[in-house]
């Protein structure tokens, strides 16, 4: 009796350690994916400051480190490569069109979750079908409005200016539509006190319902943010001076215009990563949050 | 309030009433400026590229000339009808088979054989219809759209496939979780153009470059990269012509960066969804004896379909959007193999200053995401799980 109750206690704990044994290969090679997945996330950045801190005869002649970190790059690039300049042009278009955005789309959200008026569901189905239209069909007609062709605009053509980098992107549906959801979810107790008390639609929203909505409003900021900063082609087409280039068309047009000097290059890749990195690195959390709640019901 | 209310009196319901004009007059104010930059840049530009395309313009508008701009693109209209002639019928090949092999189907073997011959006549159609098309129509416009095709079919699954393994790894008790979702975020939120470049330089032609370097390591040769405009399978010594030769090494270069990119976007989703799906279906499933991987195979794949369907969706679409990083990566020596469909149109008009020809360009394109959305969402939501 006794030996058959050991007998089974020690296949039980036998059991058990080769248990665990295995958990430990699994996870030890679930962490070895993960590690292998996070380098090659971080290698091309890795690389990119790294080149940035290089001589030129560095660049060529491929090594991992620099001998020597030449921090004078980022000088140079700020200042010689003009990407200072371009910072700038891209800090204020951001700040500009972000500002439009909220504008617009706060206003926009709260009238389609919230005020009841003629036409409401057919407005907002065509907005959202904005969404499924790619942007090689509007790119074209765009840039005929910017350039005064098709409608008088103040000014005559907007093509290098402020306007046209920042107007026709002050509104988009998909920061409308998350702001709705989340408006329309507001419980209508609180508009109905605030009615009682004399309140009216644009009081409510500035004063109850702003305050508590931080979260999908900093989420609009955020992809407003990204999708400014990260614009391409639009100011590729409207800017023909460097006076309004933002820093995305600068880095592109420095490869063909100024020709091989990585190290500068990267440099000015490092300087266009900064404000994002610090955006997400404070805001990560809800940045990722937001994209899964949204990416989920979107 | 109620209605009665209202009817008894009259000064009562002249006060609703106004409130309610007040309510319309505010909606309209509210939405207002939003209805104005989406109206114009928006909304307009579909039916304004639409009046372009019928004309020839070039810079400046040109003479009316109908449909010309479409002729010139896809050359045979008799083509096109043959290949969606084709198209149809593969829908229906898929329908039919979806029937007979459903475990009730009666007299299986027939609609079975049905299949088997809608299938290839449709195939034979749309191939025959494809190459008329493509012996008279626009061959580099035709051409970007097997580009497009090919940098979807490269980057779509796998970039699902390892952003849900990922999810999975990451779902379980890691240490440093939000350190390793932080990380494999990263290349999604910064900008394409700056890692576009730097993936220029890893991915150069030199002998001495990264990628280089790392094949050497490996005992090849030094590859040209981004700058190699030959097929794949013709670098491996396969003499294959036609489609089934495959994308270009440049092409490849491109979607590696494409899923370098979109991994991160697509594990942060997946967490998300594993997050919804409710822990007490595991444990169940533990009771019940099953294994680690029985339960990733019969939980929590079906259960992440809807997350998998929207997710691809979403790829397959975004690729015939994908611009920015083409645009930067492609270099003139690899040709038209890099050269995806809204490459091609930014070039026609951006370079070529053929207005009329690119908007009837964009249109089709429009076209055809529309109608690969369609049977996108037809096709996979028959089998999606809904929990």
């Amino acid at each position: 009796m006794a030996s058959a109750a050991e007998a089974i206690a020690t296949r039980k704990s036998r059991k058990k350690s080769s248990f665990n044994f295995l958990g430990f290969i699994g996870r030890l090679f679930m962490y070895l994916i993960l590690i292998i997945g996070a380098i090659i996330c971080l290698f091309p950045f890795f690389w990119m400051v790294s080149t940035a801190l290089m001589t030129l005869g560095e660049t060529i002649n491929r090594k991992l480190f620099p001998e020597v970190p030449q921090w004078i790059n980022f000088v140079d690039a700020w200042k010689q490569a003009k990407f200072g300049k371009y910072f700038l042009n891209s800090v204020l278009t951001t700040l500009g069109t972000l500002t439009g955005l909220l504008f617009t789309s706060i206003l926009a959200g709260y009238a389609f979750g919230r005020v009841k008026f003629a036409g409401k569901n057919f407005l907002f189905a065509i907005f959202l079908a904005t969404m499924m239209i790619p942007a090689s069909v509007t790119l074209i007609p765009n840039y005929m409005i910017i350039r005064g062709n098709v409608i008088p605009l103040p000014g005559g053509s907007w093509i290098n200016s402020y306007w046209a980098l920042t107007v026709p992107f002050m509104a988009n549906a998909f920061s409308i539509f998350l702001l709705k959801q989340f408006f329309a979810q507001i419980p209508h107790e609180l508009w109905d006190a605030a009615r009682i008390d004399g309140c009216d639609h644009l009081r409510f929203l500035i004063q109850i319902v702003l305050p508590i909505s931080k979260a999908p409003v900093m989420t609009v900021v955020l992809f407003g943010f990204t999708f400014a900063w990260n614009s391409f082609a639009w100011p590729l087409l409207v800017t023909t001076k460097d006076t309004w280039r933002p820093l995305m068309v600068g880095l592109w047009t420095f490869v063909t215009e100024a020709g091989p000097e990585t190290h500068l290059l990267m440099a000015g890749a490092v300087i266009s990563l900064v404000p994002v990195l610090i955006v997400y690195f404070i805001t990560q959390k809800q940045f990722t949050q937001g994209i899964a709640t949204t990416g989920l019901k979107g | 309030m109620t209605e009665n209310s209202i009817v008894s009196s009259h000064t009562k319901s002249g006060g609703m009433k106004w409130i309610k004009i007040k309510e319309q007059i505010t909606g309209y104010l509210f939405i207002l400026p939003a209805l104005i930059i989406i109206g114009v840049f928006g909304l307009f530009p579909i039916g304004y590229s639409f009046y372009m395309s019928l004309f020839n313009w070039q810079v400046t508008k040109g003479p009316f000339i109908g449909l010309k701009n479409y002729e010139k693109i896809i050359g045979d209209w008799m083509g096109l009808l043959i290949f969606l002639a084709g198209l149809v019928l593969l829908v229906i090949a898929y329908w039919v088979w979806g029937k007979a092999f459903k475990p009730t189907a009666n007299g299986g073997l027939i609609t079975k054989l049905l299949g088997a011959i809608l299938l290839i006549g449709g195939g034979v159609l749309f191939l025959t219809g494809w190459g008329k098309m493509y012996d008279i129509g626009n061959k580099d416009f035709l051409k970007s759209l097997i580009v497009t095709l090919y940098y979807a079919l490269g980057t779509v699954p796998t970039e699902i496939i390892i952003g849900m393994v990922l999810a999975y790894i990451l779902y379980q008790n890691i240490k440093g979780k939000e350190i390793f979702r932080m990380i494999f975020f990263l290349p999604y939120v910064t900008p394409t153009v700056s890692t576009a470049i730097v993936f220029q330089i890893i991915f150069s032609s030199r002998p001495t470059s990264f990628a280089n370097m790392i094949i050497r390591a490996i005992g090849m040769d030094p590859l040209k990269w981004r700058f190699e405009s030959k097929p794949i399978t013709q670098l491996l010594g396969w003499n294959i012509e036609g489609f089934f030769a495959g994308p270009s090494l440049a092409l490849i270069t491109i979607i590696i960066f494409g899923i370098w990119t979109y991994i991160g976007y697509n594990s942060v989703i997946f967490l998300a969804g594993l997050g919804n799906i409710s822990k007490e279906i595991y444990e169940a499933a533990e009771i019940d004896g099953a294994s680690k991987s029985g339960m990733f195979r019969f939980i929590t794949i079906p259960l992440l379909s809807p997350v998998t369907f929207y997710l691809s969706l979403v790829a397959f679409i975004g690729t015939f959007k994908a611009f920015n990083h083409i645009y930067v990566l492609r270099v003139p020596s690899a040709q038209d193999s890099v050269i995806t469909a809204s490459i091609e149109i930014f070039d026609r008009f951006y370079k070529a200053n053929q207005y009329g020809a690119a908007t009837a360009q964009a249109i089709v394109l429009f076209l055809v995401i529309l109608g690969l959305t369609l049977v996108q969402n037809k096709l996979m939501g028959e089998r999606v799980f809904y929990g």
